[in-house]
């Protein structure tokens, strides 16, 4: 015996383009075998163990190829090279309740499904009371589950899958349903299934809960592999190149002002030319990372020698709210005599604070009295802020706080 | 293929209990309509044919004839063939949701669904059979007509297979195969004796005659409805005939169902 509960060696699945499947006898032939049609691999030269009583995640973009494989594991497709083998029952949370008959009750399915995913009579009978009461619906069992909510149906689907005794189980994006309650319960459902040595393979873009769950992830990328680790390694170097990807598309996080656009009536020998998010290395930015310094460099033009200038910069969320203001005045730095010519205030915005969201940047600058407005330039700019973790968080900022217990 | 059906029977049962319990259910008279259809049909079909076209059918055993007895005996066989044939290929089709998403040997709801349609066949067994008690045309040969039905069964589920799995690919086989159950219910001897086209036609008698459910009907008009000995030789041959027929076609069943899920 192995200690793997799956084996995957060299796996790779071909599909043929839908558009050049011949459906009907007619195309076959007329068209015949002769044009072959496109291929497309879905997975390519993909090989993962996946111990025995671990939990395993497999993480990627959209079309990636997580949910072929996790097919194949379940055997639903069959590879096209390479193998797969496994131990043990597989149960798959791939389609929660796909084998519900609509006209059958709650108890009823229970029974069949359990059938058709391979449990032996006597053992459904055994899990049937459990199966109901984890679902929560032993009001509704007797009902046909047409007339079901979707909440229902899906809640029930989960109970009748976790209770197979799989010795792996498969799941696939399945963790976002029901209500608080019940996803807590799969949730902690599963971390029991973990604790009794099952095998849970996860499909997942909630990169948090994966980071939490699992023992190892692994990265897929247009069906190959890309790493395999640590959950916190392998999300953060998957991050990286999502953001990477995210910095080519979009535009840089900065702004120039024409001398035209100034506000009339200003009467000051200062402007604000230009405003740009950097790294600290200097690296133009096209948004923030939450807990990473980064710098806000503003451009300004001074026609004569200016003393003590105040330059503050406004942040203001998406949905409205001003989050915060810093200036240097308060921070305690003076700029002292700043001579006629082009100048950029950089400042770093130390171990961001911000959650991940869009920000806008409002600039002004007061004289060192702090009585008369220089120069000041609304909605100069605007940033997204995102996190390495996936997590989302609540609010705008993240404080650095300590806890003690005492 | 029989261990493989040993080790699926469970699964195979709980389609059959699906089926049945959902087939119905929603209906008030529930088993009772599924004997109209035939019923009507056998009305019309014994008017027309003994009233308009003059069909003579031959004599029963008891020396007495019934042309709605004889069409009904032959309809019972035929209706277990073509009813078989028809909803398994429609079962990979209308399971494909499900097929798609979980993995199991995706004969079972194919063979859960015939299981219960072999109850309807029985019902309209015991109405046949009440019909030759009142015509008191009753014999030993009847026993005959159990292997015969089970032969016709295997035939039926054996092409049946082959065709869901024809049917789950290319998208006209039911069309094509509607047309040519149709052509096949006249070129079986249901609503005609076999003697009224031999002296017709021998051409087209052949043509009968080559027809494999020829053979099915002709054996159970001869157990049922002249009540004369089939040779164990010609029972033995159907029996054996049809098991063939449903071994190759799970065989061939078996050899490409396994893309199935990539295939609805």
């Amino acid at each position: 015996m192995s200690d793997y509960a799956v084996e995957i060696s060299n796996v790779g699945k071909r599909f043929m383009r839908s558009s050049e499947r011949r459906n009907s006898i007619k195309e076959r032939i007329v068209r015949g075998q002769g044009k072959r049609a496109e291929e497309f691999w879905a997975v390519k030269d993909v090989s993962l163990n996946v111990p025995k009583g671990s939990v395993y995640g497999l993480i990627g973009h959209n079309g990636s190829g997580k949910s072929t494989l996790l097919k194949m594991i379940g055997g639903i497709y069959r590879p096209t090279e390479g193998t797969i083998t496994s131990q043990g029952r597989i149960a798959s949370l791939i389609e929660l309740g796909a084998g519900f008959h609509p006209e059958m009750t709650g108890r009823e399915n229970i029974g069949l499904n359990g059938s058709i995913l391979g449990l032996p009579r006597k053992e459904i009978a055994e899990v049937t009371d459990e199966i109901i009461d984890f679902s929560g619906l032993r009001e509704f069992i007797d009902d046909p589950v047409k007339h079901y909510s979707s909440g229902m149906y899906v809640r029930l689907g989960f109970a009748v899958a976790v209770h197979m005794k799989p010795d792996v189980l498969l799941v696939d994006e399945v963790l976002a349903v029901g209500d608080e309650e019940f996803q807590r319960k799969c949730f902690d459902h599963l971390y029991s299934l973990r604790k009794a040595g099952k095998t849970i393979i996860v499909v997942s873009h909630g990169l948090g809960q994966l980071e939490a769950l699992c023992d190892e992830v692994a990265w897929l990328e247009r069906g190959t592999l890309q790493e395999i680790g640590e959950p916190t390694d392998v999300v953060a170097s998957y991050l990286k190149r999502v953001n990477a990807e995210e910095s080519l598309k979009n535009p840089l996080a900065e702004a120039k002002r024409d001398a035209a656009d100034h506000e009339g009536g200003l009467q000051s020998n200062l402007r604000l030319k230009s405003v740009q998010l950097t790294s600290t290395d200097g690296t133009a930015l096209n948004h923030a990372e939450t807990g990473t310094t980064f710098t806000i460099k503003i451009g300004m033009h001074l026609d004569d020698t200016v003393l003590g200038p105040n330059v503050r910069i406004a942040l203001q969320h998406e949905s409205g709210p001003l989050v915060t203001m810093v200036g240097n005045h308060r921070l305690g730095f003076d700029f002292s005599y700043v001579a006629a010519g082009d100048h950029v205030v950089e400042m770093d915005l130390l171990n961001n604070p911000l959650l991940p969201g869009r920000y806008r940047v409002h600039v002004d600058v007061f004289d060192h009295t702090g009585a008369k407005l220089l120069d000041s330039w609304n909605d100069a700019a605007e940033f997204p802020v995102r996190s390495a973790s996936g997590e989302m968080g609540q609010g705008f900022v993240q404080l650095q706080a300590e806890y003690r217990l005492k | 293929m029989l261990t493989a059906l040993k080790k699926q029977h469970a699964l195979i049962w709980a389609f059959a209990n699906r089926d049945f319990a959902t087939r119905y259910r929603a209906s008030v008279l529930g088993w009772a309509w599924s004997l109209v259809q035939p019923l009507a049909t056998l009305v019309i079909f014994a008017a027309v044919f003994s009233i308009v076209f003059r069909v003579q059918a031959p004599p029963m055993g008891n020396e007495k004839t019934s042309y709605a007895a004889y069409l009904f005996t032959g309809m019972v066989t035929w209706n277990l063939f073509s009813s078989l044939v028809t909803l398994s290929m429609t079962q990979l089709k209308s399971n494909g949701e499900l097929l798609k998403k979980v993995h199991f040997p995706a004969y079972a709801p194919v063979l859960g669904a015939s299981i219960v349609q072999l109850i309807q066949v029985a019902l309209e067994l015991v109405v046949l059979i009440g019909m030759f008690l009142v015509l008191g045309n009753v014999g030993f040969t009847w026993f005959i007509a159990i292997p015969i039905l089970i032969g016709t069964a295997l035939f039926a589920q054996g092409i049946g297979l082959i065709l869901s799995i024809m049917n789950a690919r290319f998208g006209d086989v039911m069309y094509i195969v509607g047309v040519v159950l149709g052509a096949l219910y006249f070129l079986t001897p249901v609503l005609y004796p076999m003697s009224l086209v031999e002296t017709h036609s021998s051409a087209l008698a052949w043509v009968v005659k080559l027809n494999p459910m020829s053979w099915y009907v002709e054996a159970m008009h001869d157990a049922m409805y002249t009540l004369t000995t089939v040779s164990v030789l010609e029972v033995l041959a159907l029996l054996v005939g049809g098991f063939l027929v449903f071994w190759a076609g799970f065989s061939i069943f078996n050899r490409f169902s396994e893309d199935i899920g990539e295939m609805l």
